[in-house]
């Protein structure tokens, strides 16, 4: 999309195919995942995300296109890749008989860290992903949450520039998931480019400070989070201890409630600033409002909308 | 760059899970038991004078050495398949096989490493039968030459069947298939080959026609087998036989004449093989004619190539990225 930054960007992809047999996987996707950045790669199941990730993991060639990792071609420069690039793939094993830090050490030393450097660098991560106290356990013993966080750790071992994530959010606790959230967020603050994906959407919001959105294996938007904050319409719902004024209130300004329940009334979509004014004008007026909430989250709405255009 | 030591890092890495997840202890219990059994018996029926009769008492340990090493190569012919043959697609079905080659460790040092822990297993096996080969030797009749060079056979043709069966591991999507079809090579290899020459050695045997002083005329077949000798070379026994350093003959009395023998299954059954390369003369037995050479070194060099070539391609199949996903990879 923007080949003149390739070189800044911690992963640049243009005009990427990839097809399977005759069904197209990714059809001409173009993004740019920038160093010191979350940048979430959304999309409904089946738009290409891990087909992208496993190009970008330098695991398959694409059928064209341009794709530039750490600055490197995948498909000409691999060990140039997987020098700067760290992945973590959504479904993946363990070697279930080795111990925690035995796992971490196979791959620090498979990343030919310098013998030396290994077990500091191992028992840095461990403490970093919370699991020092099981280092010398076998594999095996740890909850789908801990083994998620082990590969983490495994992705970050040689401190890659670029970080792919494929689904990391998917099945973790919600402890878990703020912990993704403050690793991720550390590792963007001290420079690398962070590529997620997820279907998750409220994590998404909270951890990305960009958007990719993927449809049928092509970007359908690029945006920073505040720009997609102030886009997105969404529903409001609000409510007044002087209902009747509310209304009176609403009726006036020409805003037609969808329902009006127990809860309070639920108002049309609308812009963040919109939606501001509006509020701005009810306590203005004198109406007592006690709630005024979104309905649903901006990426949400974005992502159903980009799924209903599908169909 | 291949290096020996990324070969070395994943090859310890493998053998110590292997040395974590089988019961290893009661399988070379096991083991060691079978070989002390069957030596045992070996022994004792030897010396009832059934078969392998030799008067002197100095080589007792020829006719055991023998049968006891091709019983050896027929038990690590079974096994080794099973040590490599999930080596490659078992890593695929546990996800465990892109995490590495997403490192810096090259196809080549994952593909060796791989098949040295395997063909390090089928060693240990191996070096766990020479104190029963020792046990033949102690016997009489056996020099160190001898058992060195029958050792390193079995040892290279351990790691051949090992390589194929790990190349077979890095074709096929299932891990089942690609074990059964490793079984198959190595039942082709050491019965299959016997069957086919059965099968083809009549097919190309001469056929003429002979005419009597009477007048009368027949067909006559003459077997060829020097033609089609080369079926039995890559079979692992007929490898170990031929290759066995022959022990020398000895003038026996067989009461109404006396021949040579040694008394060797090893050699005799070598002595076979390399006749069915002579060609056929039509004069009497002459028993100054030249020696034939032997079939051993086609048969390794063959099984050498075929361990060789499957290194390269399961390397071959081990590169990224590739162009084609793993059957059972979801896309998408």
């Amino acid at each position: 999309m923007h080949p003149e930054h390739s070189e800044e960007a911690g992963v640049a992809v243009d005009d990427v195919w990839r097809h399977f047999g005759p069904v197209p996987a990714l059809a001409g996707i173009s993004l740019t995942a920038p160093y010191g950045k979350v940048t979430a790669l959304v999309g409904p199941n089946g738009a290409g995300k891990t087909t992208l990730l496993l190009i970008l993991a330098s695991l398959l060639l694409p059928d064209r296109g341009t794709v530039r990792v750490g600055g490197a071609d995948p498909a000409t420069d691999p060990y140039g890749v997987r020098a700067a690039m760290g992945w973590m793939p959504d479904t993946f094993g363990v070697y279930d008989q080795l111990t925690v830090k035995e796992y971490l050490t196979f791959f620090a030393d498979s990343y030919r860290l310098p013998r030396s450097t290994v077990p500091a660098r191992v028992d840095e991560l461990l403490t970093l992903i919370h699991l020092a106290d099981y280092a010398y356990q076998p594999v095996h013993v740890l909850s789908r949450g801990q083994k998620q966080r082990l590969a983490l750790a495994r992705a970050l071992i040689h401190r890659p520039r670029v970080l792919l994530l494929d689904e990391p959010a998917s099945g973790l606790d919600p402890r878990s998931r703020v912990e993704l959230r403050d690793v991720l967020r550390g590792l963007a603050a001290d420079g690398a480019a962070v590529l997620v994906s997820s279907h998750i959407l409220t994590e998404l919001e909270e951890i990305a400070d960009r958007v990719v959105l993927v449809a049928r294996g092509r970007t359908a938007g690029e945006h920073t989070m505040s720009e997609l904050a102030g886009a997105a319409k969404v529903g409001y719902r609000v409510r007044a201890i002087d209902g009747e004024a509310l209304t009176a209130f609403l009726a006036e300004r020409g805003v037609e409630p969808v329902a009006v329940g127990h809860a309070g009334s639920e108002l049309p979509a609308m812009a963040e600033a919109e939606a501001a004014d509006l509020l701005a004008g009810m306590v203005g007026a004198g109406v007592r409002v006690v709630a005024f909430e979104p309905l649903g989250s901006n990426l949400e709405s974005i992502y159903l909308a980009l799924t209903e255009e599908r169909r | 760059m291949t290096t020996p030591s990324g070969i070395w890092l994943v090859a310890r890495q493998e053998f110590r899970m292997r040395l974590r997840t089988g019961r290893w202890k009661w399988l070379l219990g096991g083991w060691l038991v079978l070989l002390a059994v069957f030596t045992g018996l070996l022994d004792l029926s030897v010396s009832t004078g059934y078969g392998y009769v030799d008067d002197d008492q100095s080589r007792r340990g020829v006719p055991i050495f023998g049968i006891l090493m091709f019983f050896v190569l027929g038990m690590v012919m079974v096994i080794s398949p099973a040590l490599t043959s999930q080596a490659i697609n078992g890593d695929r079905e546990r996800g465990t096989l892109a995490t590495l080659q997403v490192t810096r460790l090259r196809p080549g040092e994952i593909a060796l490493g791989k098949l040295l822990a395997g063909w390090g297993v089928g060693l240990v096996m191996l070096a766990l039968s020479l104190p029963f080969a020792g046990l033949a030797t102690a016997k009489g009749g056996i020099t160190v030459a001898r058992l060195a060079a029958v050792y390193g056979v079995v040892a290279l043709l351990i790691g051949v069947v090992c390589a194929v069966s790990q190349a077979l591991s890095a074709l096929l999507a299932r891990s089942i298939t690609s074990a059964l079809l490793s079984y198959l090579t190595v039942a082709f290899l050491c019965v299959g080959t016997l069957i086919s020459f059965a099968l083809i050695a009549p097919l190309v045997a001469d056929e003429r026609t002979v005419q009597t002083p009477e007048g009368y005329a027949y067909t006559d077949t003459r077997s060829r087998e020097d033609r089609v000798w080369w079926l039995l070379a890559p079979n692992p026994f007929v490898i170990l036989a031929d290759s066995a350093p022959r022990v020398p003959p000895r003038l026996v009395d067989y009461g109404d004449a006396y021949y040579y023998d040694d008394y060797d299954p090893l050699s005799s059954i070598g002595r076979e093989v390399r006749e069915l390369r002579r060609p056929p003369s039509d004069g009497d037995y002459d028993p100054n004619q030249a020696d034939v050479p032997p079939v051993w070194p086609w048969g390794l060099g063959f099984n050498v190539l075929l361990g060789i070539g499957s290194v390269v391609l399961t390397t071959r199949r081990l590169r990224t990225p590739s162009r084609t996903l793993a059957r059972g990879v979801r896309i998408a």
